[in-house]
């Protein structure tokens, strides 16, 4: 009799202990575990979500950035941080690139993704004058510009095996076009040598672009969403063009592998109402971030894709180790 | 020009008190942020940008555009009186900093750095109100080819800041050459000779962590040597009595030309997207040294040396203002984190802002003035107890160093294993003082060897393997021209300087 109430006894401790734990969560403020540098797009796209989430959550969510070689050494940290929920991380584009490119071995399926917070889409932006001279109006004149003078054109991006790097790529494997690809120190760069006439094209964000398409020095051709942006309801879709191309860089967030079920769901619940909140929309309308909340399934069913195409469109470029 | 908006702007702003008070705590942070190794003011204003969402514009750019002053004038404390730039812009300030606080003139290089910072603000704030848009569009012209050479004329700086001799500065710039290529390559993402699994490398050797341990921590091992061989670690009387918080009037007078020049080429180098206050202080320094009467005593603890520096990294923060509110293009890394801080607050900078916005881009300029004018009160209210840090008991100091450098070596990636790499440049630094190799070449060439490499790589991409090419760009000719000029004559100078040491008999 003694036995049964110790092994009662126990188990209903064990069990209250295990509900309080995720009826608790949080009981201490969240780390929050950024790859990139303070004051980048990253960066603030977090903060912003964080200062959101924290009114949710009743804890205080605080950001470190853990920067340094290219992302990797803040995604890997993520993976590797214990899987108690107290760690959470952003992940973005740059990590479906690692194992292609050969730098490193994580991939998404090292995370318990969370949810994707945003998407941005690449833009094929050219010079205006540029474009006047030689009469390219649309994607379809651009294609047949660069089919006449094949290696002549080049598109700049931001770094090597970027998101906009692979973007450019995709747009001329799928068009068969031969075009020069240079690298610059971030999207800025390349659009300050596009607007001062070194370049004749870019495939970054159009939030990179903003002010040089509004102080009209550049065009955009076309944009690589399902949908015209909503601040530029002038500029076209490439997939209204006839190029089925959809194609951008994300941001999503994701715990360590191993972390607790219920935990996980809070959390998913949590951001994902942090994403309807009004001040973080107008965060991100203001700033151009397009949000494109998904859950923990569908964002994993889309990173899964997301990879396979990476892969395959750095293996075109030779990017592929 | 709108002369009566724009004398309405400055006058919103330079009275309204919450700007103000705003732009005061900005500066005076920014100067503790700076004098600290490994706190920057590109994190200080990164950090500060969350907290200003909630603030009306004028007064959060009031605040950030303080630290941004404060943080500029604020590393060069530490340069001066420990032999450690705060911030790598004031890398070159140590140049001739130092020395001068060995000769127990700290309070005066103190003064001419903080006279020279503010009088190089103000050119930057003012050559922004009115030259704004002509400058952008030359900042324009700066394509990879123009870059290049402007990193080659950079480079050209060497040979001034070498000190006795060439071939000794010239082992140090080679050995920053060298480990300026290691990491992943910037043009085809190849990793060049690191171990693979070094991910902290990736990205290259870690700037503030390998400045810190060539600076900081090279000191405190040179400083342990002395006291092991029996120097004094009390620093005694030293003289930190401050007559004057301001420099006297014949300082002032000798120091004129080397600000003006400087507050001048920080401006135009801080236009130019992705050069900063480092390069322009350093070649701000070149400059004044080759124009300089008396050449041969920049290094040893001339004034003039330490006004060159300061005038030209603090017009830089003008210069940096004028491609991001003309163009939306930020011309150095604090400015890219304050076009963050507009967009924020629903206001993208660029050349629709001086049609839509001019009140705004007024107010900006406004605050910059006043961010320089708050530096200069926080400098001299400080200037009194900065100076005591060089009269604390090595004992005490030296290990205090040591432990704020090895905090900002981790701070800035969050990182431990530069920490350790500090630790490694911190011995390589201090093996290189002891066989009088000049510490500054390195840093040199770790700033403007992937500047050079990178736009000289994407200019034969762009010119389709043709570099000599490049030869047809007027902007990239004068550069090259400026490069052989700087050079030669430095080389000559230095001859000069050499010989007149060893007939000593002229004086």
């Amino acid at each position: 009799m003694k036995k049964l109430i110790a092994i009662l006894l126990t188990v209903t401790l064990v069990l209250g202990v295990v509900g309080l734990a995720s009826a608790e969560y949080p009981k201490k403020n969240i780390k929050m575990l950024c790859p990139w540098g303070a004051g980048g797009g990253t960066d603030a796209v977090l903060r912003a979500l964080c200062l959101s989430a924290e009114k949710e959550l009743g804890k205080t969510i605080v950001v470190e950035n853990k920067t340094g070689g290219g992302g990797l050494i803040g995604h890997t940290s993520i993976a590797q941080a214990k899987p108690d929920g107290y760690t959470v991380g952003m992940i973005t584009f740059e990590l479906q690139t690692y194992k292609p490119q050969g730098t490193g071995t994580i991939t998404w399926e090292d995370y318990i993704p969370l949810c994707l917070i945003n998407t941005d889409a690449a833009s094929l932006t050219v010079n205006k004058a540029w474009a006047e001279a030689n009469k390219i109006t649309d994607v379809a004149t651009f294609v047949e510009y660069c089919k006449a003078h094949p290696g002549e054109v080049t598109i700049g991006n931001s770094a090597p095996a970027s998101v906009w790097h692979i973007g450019a790529g995709l747009f001329a494997t799928e068009t068969g076009i031969d075009v020069k690809y240079v690298s610059f120190e971030g999207g800025a760069a390349a659009v300050t040598a596009l607007a001062g006439g070194h370049i004749e094209a870019v495939s970054v964000s159009l939030a990179e672009c903003r002010s040089q398409l509004d102080a009209g020095n550049v065009i955009c051709l076309g944009y690589m969403d399902s949908a015209r942006p909503a601040l530029y309801p002038d500029i076209p879709t490439f997939q209204e063009q006839g190029y089925d191309i959809v194609y951008g860089t994300w941001r999503g967030l994701a715990v360590p592998k191993k972390t607790d079920a219920a935990i996980v769901t809070k959390l998913e619940e949590t951001f994902k109402k942090a994403t309807e909140d009004p001040a973080f929309v107008e965060f991100m309308n203001n700033g151009m971030y397009t949000i494109a909340y998904k859950n923990s399934a569908e964002f994993s069913e889309f990173l899964a894709k997301n990879a396979a195409d990476v892969d395959a469109t750095m293996a075109a470029l030779g990017l592929k180790k | 020009m709108d002369w009566g908006l724009l004398l309405s702007s400055y006058g919103s702003v330079l009275t309204d008190i919450n700007v103000i008070l705003m732009t005061f705590l900005g500066a005076a942070g920014g100067v503790i942020i700076g004098a600290i190794p490994g706190l920057t003011a590109t994190m200080g204003v990164a950090l500060l940008v969350p907290f200003s969402f909630g603030m009306d514009l004028i007064p959060s750019i009031g605040l950030l555009l303080g630290v941004y002053c404060g943080g500029m004038y604020g590393g060069s404390i530490s340069a001066i009186l420990l032999h450690t730039p705060g911030t790598p812009s004031a890398a070159a300030t140590v140049l001739d900093g130092w020395p001068m606080t060995q000769k127990g003139e700290a309070p005066r290089a103190l003064a001419v750095a903080m006279f020279a910072s503010f009088c190089g603000g103000m050119i930057g704030a003012l050559c922004m109100t009115f030259l704004s848009p002509l400058i952008a569009q030359a900042a324009l012209a700066f394509g990879p080819s123009e870059m290049f050479m402007l990193a080659v004329f950079g480079l050209s700086v060497i040979i001034s800041i070498s000190g006795k001799s060439i071939v000794k500065g010239l082992i140090a710039a080679f050995f920053g050459l060298i480990i300026c290529t290691f990491g992943m390559d910037k043009t085809s993402g190849y990793i060049r000779f690191i171990p693979t699994n070094a991910h902290f490398l990736y990205e290259g050797i870690p700037f503030i962590p390998a400045l810190i341990g060539l600076f900081a921590i090279a000191e405190v091992f040179s400083s342990l040597e002395g006291i092991a061989r029996g120097e004094k670690s009390s620093a005694g009387a030293v003289n930190v009595k401050v007559d004057r918080v301001l420099p006297s009037f014949k300082d002032i007078k000798l120091i004129a030309k080397n600000v003006i020049m400087g507050g001048f080429i920080g401006t135009f180098i801080g236009a130019i997207p992705g050069a900063g206050g480092d390069i322009s202080a350093f070649v701000s320094y070149g400059v004044s040294k080759s124009t300089s009467k008396h050449p041969e005593e920049f290094g040893k603890g001339t004034p003039e040396g330490v006004a060159a520096a300061e005038s030209a990294n603090n017009g830089c923060s003008g210069g940096a203002m004028i491609p991001l509110l003309s163009l939306g293009i930020p011309g150095d890394s604090v400015t890219a984190i304050l076009i963050g801080a507009f967009v924020m607050n629903g206001i993208t900078p660029g050349p629709m802002m001086y049609v839509e916005k001019l009140d705004i881009v007024y107010a900006v300029f406004a605050a910059l003035l006043l961010a320089n004018l708050c530096m200069l009160i926080v400098g001299c209210l400080g200037i009194r107890g900065f100076v005591k840090l060089i009269t604390i008991d090595k004992k005490i100091l030296l290990p205090s160093i040591m432990i704020v450098s090895l905090v900002g070596a981790y701070t800035i990636n969050q990182n431990i294993q530069d920490v350790g790499l500090a630790i490694v440049f911190g011995i390589i630094g201090y093996l290189f003082n002891k066989h009088e190799i000049p510490l500054s070449p390195i840093l040199l060439t770790l700033i403007l060897g992937p500047m050079a490499e990178s736009n000289l790589r994407r200019y034969v991409q762009i010119a389709d393997g043709n570099a000599i090419s490049m030869f047809t760009r007027p902007i990239t000719i004068i550069f090259a021209v400026l490069a052989i000029i700087s050079l030669i004559y430095s080389v000559y100078l230095n001859k000069k300087a050499n010989k007149k040491e060893e007939t000593p008999a002229e004086a």
